[in-house]
């Protein structure tokens, strides 16, 4: 803790995050009402409600959304491995974004062998950009890995359901898992308190996750 | 390149091994959740079970038996979800808390609240009827400091992301396992949060956490689970855990 504030990373405003947590909480009690929980897809009365993000998955197949969820890994794994190049990260920080960079290359490789396996082509590894900055200032860098990792479990969170294969399906939901333990690991770095800060995940239409990893170099 | 395997620990085994109703609670049975948990857990999904049959007589017998097995299994993790908020309510008034600890387990109270309500939300929406909230049993250790509390934390959150992961794949219906990822997620951060609070460096640590068989889930929760009692399950859950807390 004592690095950060070395640094200069101002002290967490409990106020700002009680808000950011209410307006969370109300979110998805909207989006799970929205998703039409509350049947069990039998009864379910979507008249008024926007469709649930994992239909936005449906008809892609499995290797097609790996190939996606690849590409993400790809992206994450290289962003995390220059941030641990970068000098940025000393101590329990350098563990922990070290050890969240071999979770994506474990990730990207479990996927890239899951989608030969099935048959499908494993894709090139784009040419990723970043904005200017964010491997030379530590806020600004774990800014940005705050932004990711809930794009990531969006992702999951949302083609889960729409996945063919159980088995493909139980990775998936442990990848996912692991995301959000991301997710809460960089709060941690960001002195959020507490880093547990949301009641429920929040799953993204694909189209959402496609918006926000293109800037990076993902067009696929 | 090596190929990297991606079975996840567990999942498989956990998919394959309750084919049926019957096999489910059979293996609630023989672990020994107490004898009463098991039973209640029983009767009061088969009556679900019953009701919702009457009610789509023209339903296939497998639709019917993938919708009562969602039906399982939200109840099952309606179970893990009250002892978990019930460990941090009795936390939180045992008063042995302070600072980031106190901030972290004042939101795993509150998450784990929202998750009992959320799934007897789902459960009631569908027609069936949520289990009643078993009597739980706390070792004095647990509630007596804070290194206590958050030791059995670090037991009770790996416990859920286990379950969770290890039901997932067995749930039939899209919208209640996206319900059911959103939860699995939040206790993966708890998880963190815990281990953090204790030290552990890095708090995140896993690729691939593992999922856990029923039988494991059961075997880790039955010393907190009491036999008896669980039918009235004494007075209101709600009422007796401050529910307005937060």
């Amino acid at each position: 803790m004592s690095e950060v504030e070395s640094r200069g990373l101002i002290g967490f405003d409990q106020e700002t995050s009680r808000r950011n947590f209410l307006k969370t909480a109300a979110w998805t009690g909207a989006a799970l009402s929205a998703m039409g929980i509350g049947g069990f897809g039998v009864a379910v009365n979507r008249a008024d409600a926007q469709a649930a993000p994992y239909t936005t998955y449906e008809g892609l197949g499995d290797v097609a959304i790996l190939q996606f969820a690849y590409q993400l890994e790809l992206l994450e794994a290289d962003f995390y491995a220059i941030g641990v190049d970068s000098g940025l990260f000393a101590d329990t920080f350098l563990t922990q974004v070290a050890a969240i960079r071999d979770h994506e290359i474990a990730h990207a490789e479990a996927l890239a062998a899951t989608i030969a396996d099935l048959g499908g082509e494993v894709p090139a590894t784009p040419e990723f950009t970043y904005p200017d900055g964010v491997f030379t200032d530590v806020v600004a860098f774990l800014e940005l890995a705050a932004t990711f990792e809930p794009v990531g479990i969006g992702a999951y969170q949302g083609a889960a359901p729409a996945l063919e294969s159980k088995d493909i399906l139980a990775v998936a939901l442990s990848i996912h898992n692991t995301e959000c333990q991301h997710r809460a690991a960089i709060n941690i770095l960001n002195l959020v308190v507490p880093p547990n800060d949301v009641a429920f995940e929040e799953a993204l239409p694909i189209a959402d996750v496609q918006a926000a990893v293109e800037p990076f170099g993902i067009t696929g | 390149m090596q190929k990297h395997t991606v079975d996840v620990p567990g999942a498989e085994e956990f998919a394959s091994r309750p084919k049926s109703r019957r096999d489910f609670f059979k293996t609630l049975a023989a672990a020994g959740a107490g004898a009463a948990g098991g039973s209640l857990l029983l009767s009061r999904t088969a009556s679900a079970q019953d009701s919702s049959a009457s009610a789509s007589a023209s339903a296939s017998a497998s639709a019917s038996a993938s919708a009562s097995g969602d039906v399982d299994i939200a109840n099952f993790a309606l179970t893990l979800e009250y002892l978990e908020a019930e460990f941090y309510g009795l936390a939180l008034d045992a008063g042995v808390l302070s600072g980031d600890a106190l901030a972290v387990v004042e939101n795993l109270f509150d998450h784990e609240t929202q998750h009992v309500d959320a799934i007897i939300g789902l459960l009631e929406g569908a027609g069936a009827t949520p289990v009643a909230k078993p009597e739980f049993v706390f070792p004095p250790d647990s509630l007596a400091s804070q290194a206590g509390v958050l030791e059995l934390a670090n037991v009770l959150e790996p416990t859920g992301v286990g379950a969770y992961l290890g039901a997932g794949p067995l749930i039939q219906s899209p919208d209640i396992l996206a319900a059911a990822g959103s939860i699995e997620g939040v206790e993966g951060e708890h998880v963190v949060a815990i281990r953090n609070l204790l030290g552990i460096v890095p708090p995140a640590d896993e690729a691939f956490p593992a999922a856990l068989t029923m039988d494991e889930v059961l075997a880790a929760v039955a010393p907190f689970i009491m036999g008896g009692m669980m039918e009235t399950g004494g007075e209101g859950y709600r009422d007796r855990n401050s529910f307005g807390r937060v």
